[in-house]
């Protein structure tokens, strides 16, 4: 039996409630979910025993105009609260939307996103095709994928995707108990979906993700996770290590989907109970894993760690991906850079270009230019665009300098075909980890073979620790030593101040 | 409380302070070991990938190798 729940005021601070039970709510603008909380979890302490939800950040910029405010029981028509209520001085209507003009619901990862209860019969179709055909070619590679997580409690429970979710989860659980030859045969799924057309990109040593393109041009994120059975314990990416059994996963059963069969484990219910907890049949949309230590611990350690700090990149960059970088000036270490590269007629490389300021001005100057990034949404696609529009040699290319994989892929490229080169690392080093310092120095080493000149800043001082992205502090003299084992004939090392920081630049010559 | 129970006090705090650092260096100590994990899959995979192909000396599979992996990634 639930407790009694009241919303006693909803204005632009957020949602008051009184409840002595924690519960879901769903709350409705206009009869469009925006978001989901917990009446206690998710709530601060307020006046007179009540408590206040503030509206999330991702919300609050929509808060202008009018709108008829719902808060409801999830997957019920029991209403708390039920009112026009207006914010800010707008007058017309508050509508959450995208650009696209796509109508946005608050997902289980704390931001807006076109959630399923928002998209058209059509486009949830061309999920649950997108999501079967990803199924195959993972079947056709040698496993037995099924329905994971939100996607199989949607079946299971609903034979639906579920309406506030906003993406669709694969899994597979190996024959394989190694981490090692778990990993291992994830990059060779990813390499053979890849083979198969499908655009994908990795972000652990066990999961990858699948993107699919929806009818209006949102792209969809299908995950596709790796999982193992090791001393009795099922370890299955990214969520869960319990105690579990192979005859509770294989052999496979089925289970509806909105309409089409789709492979499930077969015990649903103790997969959907290792996942959600016993209560998985109630309908929960603001659901937040409460995953053990140990279970993080080990999978960090296994398999994460390739990308430090690409969520942070990918926020920065969200805003601004559509439109050219605008800078008045290239950085001081850019022009030294287009006068080496005159100098010995080479190729430049833009190693971390962000969203390819340098690399613009460099190519509009008549340089051959290569922007590398590791943040899939850095912006360089559209760099690439004006390049090719204003018809500049100016090719985008992918580098992670803290992935082996990368670093040696990308060495072994270039390595094959060797001529004399200029590297431009501008505030690289500084917003990478160790591995990535030392991933850097190995690259040079196969980059530079041939000769040429690498012109790289960074700050340092503990004033560089304050920055949202750096990670650690480069020690200028390790970075020299890294170089000078990977074949740089002299490095120097000048202190300069940039922004009132200090700030290193370093030149090394092959 | 007399000074032997004092010092029984005092042996029992650098115990536990003891176990709790034997605790974290092993912790440590684990996730050191495990982190060989992805490098050594990461190694395994350029060798097959790249390695191999490599040693084969034909300028078209080695370009395709190379372009192949990389696409991958």
């Amino acid at each position: 039996m639930l407790r009694p729940l009241r919303v006693r005021s909803v204005d632009e601070q957020g949602i008051v409630v009184s409840s002595r039970g924690d519960r879901a709510v769903d709350v409705f603008f206009d009869g469009q979910r925006v978001w989901s909380f917990w009446v206690r979890r998710d709530t601060e302490a307020y006046r007179a025993g009540r408590r206040l939800a503030p509206w999330p950040a991702p919300l609050q910029r929509f808060l202008d105009g009018s709108t008829r405010v719902v808060v409801r029981e999830p997957g019920s028509s029991v209403s708390y609260f039920d009112e026009e209520i207006s914010f800010g001085d707008g007058e017309e209507r508050i509508r959450v939307v995208n650009k696209r003009g796509v109508q946005l619901g608050y997902d289980k990862s704390g931001k807006l996103m076109p959630t399923f209860e928002t998209r058209g019969r059509g486009d949830i179709a061309a999920l649950v095709a997108a999501t079967r055909s990803v199924l195959d070619a993972l079947a056709s590679a040698g496993v037995q994928p099924f329905l994971g997580y939100g996607t199989l409690l949607g079946a299971v429970r609903e034979g639906a995707v579920l309406g506030h979710d906003s993406d669709a989860d694969v899994c597979y659980v190996s024959d394989l108990e190694d981490p090692v030859d778990v990993t291992r045969e994830s990059f060779r799924l990813q390499r053979e979906l890849e083979r198969l057309g499908f655009e994908t990109s990795r972000y652990s040593g066990a999961a990858f993700m699948v993107q699919v393109a929806e009818g209006d041009g949102v792209i969809r994120g299908l995950d596709v996770f790796g999982g193992f059975l090791s001393g009795g314990r099922l370890y299955l990416l990214g969520e869960i290590a319990v105690e579990f059994e192979r005859s509770w996963i294989y052999p496979l059963t089925t289970s509806l989907l909105e309409g089409e069969e789709m492979p499930v484990p077969a015990r649903p219910e103790r997969l959907l109970e290792a996942t959600y907890g016993p209560g998985w049949r109630v309908p929960d949309p603001a659901f937040q894993f409460s995953t053990p230590v140990r279970t993080t611990r080990a999978f960090n350690d296994w398999f994460r760690g390739l990308s430090p700090n690409t969520r942070l990149w990918q926020r920065r960059y969200a805003r601004r991906a559509r439109h050219l970088p605008v800078r008045r000036h290239p950085s001081d270490a850019a022009r030294r850079v287009a006068r080496e590269a005159r100098r010995l007629g080479a190729p430049v490389l833009d190693v971390g270009a962000g969203r390819g300021a340098d690399s613009l001005w460099l190519a509009r100057r008549g340089h051959r230019v290569t922007a590398y990034d590791y943040a899939a949404e850095s912006g360089l696609a559209v760099v690439a665009a004006a390049a090719d529009e204003e018809g500049l040699a100016l090719d985008v290319r992918r580098l992670n300098l803290t992935e082996w994989r990368s670093v040696f892929g990308e060495g072994a490229r270039l390595a094959h075909s060797p001529t004399p080169r200029v590297v431009l690392a501008q505030h690289v080093l500084d917003a990478t980890d160790t591995q990535g310092r030392r991933g850097f120095a190995r690259w040079c080493s196969m980059a530079l073979r041939a000769g040429g000149t690498l012109v790289a800043e960074f700050h340092v001082g503990e004033q560089s620790q304050d920055l949202e992205w750096s990670i650690g502090e480069v020690d200028p003299d390790e970075m020299a030593q890294w170089l000078t084992d990977g074949g740089a004939k002299s490095v120097s090392l000048t202190e300069v101040k940039r922004r009132k920081r200090p700030t290193v630049r370093l030149v090394g010559e092959w | 409380m007399n000074v032997k129970d004092k010092l029984n006090v005092v042996a029992r705090v650098r115990s536990v302070a003891q176990l709790e650092q034997r605790v974290a260096d092993l912790e440590a100590d684990l996730s050191e070991m495990r982190r060989h994990n992805l490098r050594l899959a990461e190694i395994a995979d350029v060798v097959q990938e790249l390695l191999i192909p490599m040693a084969s000396r034909d300028e078209v599979k080695v370009q395709e190798a190379i372009e192949r992996f990389n696409k991958s990634l």
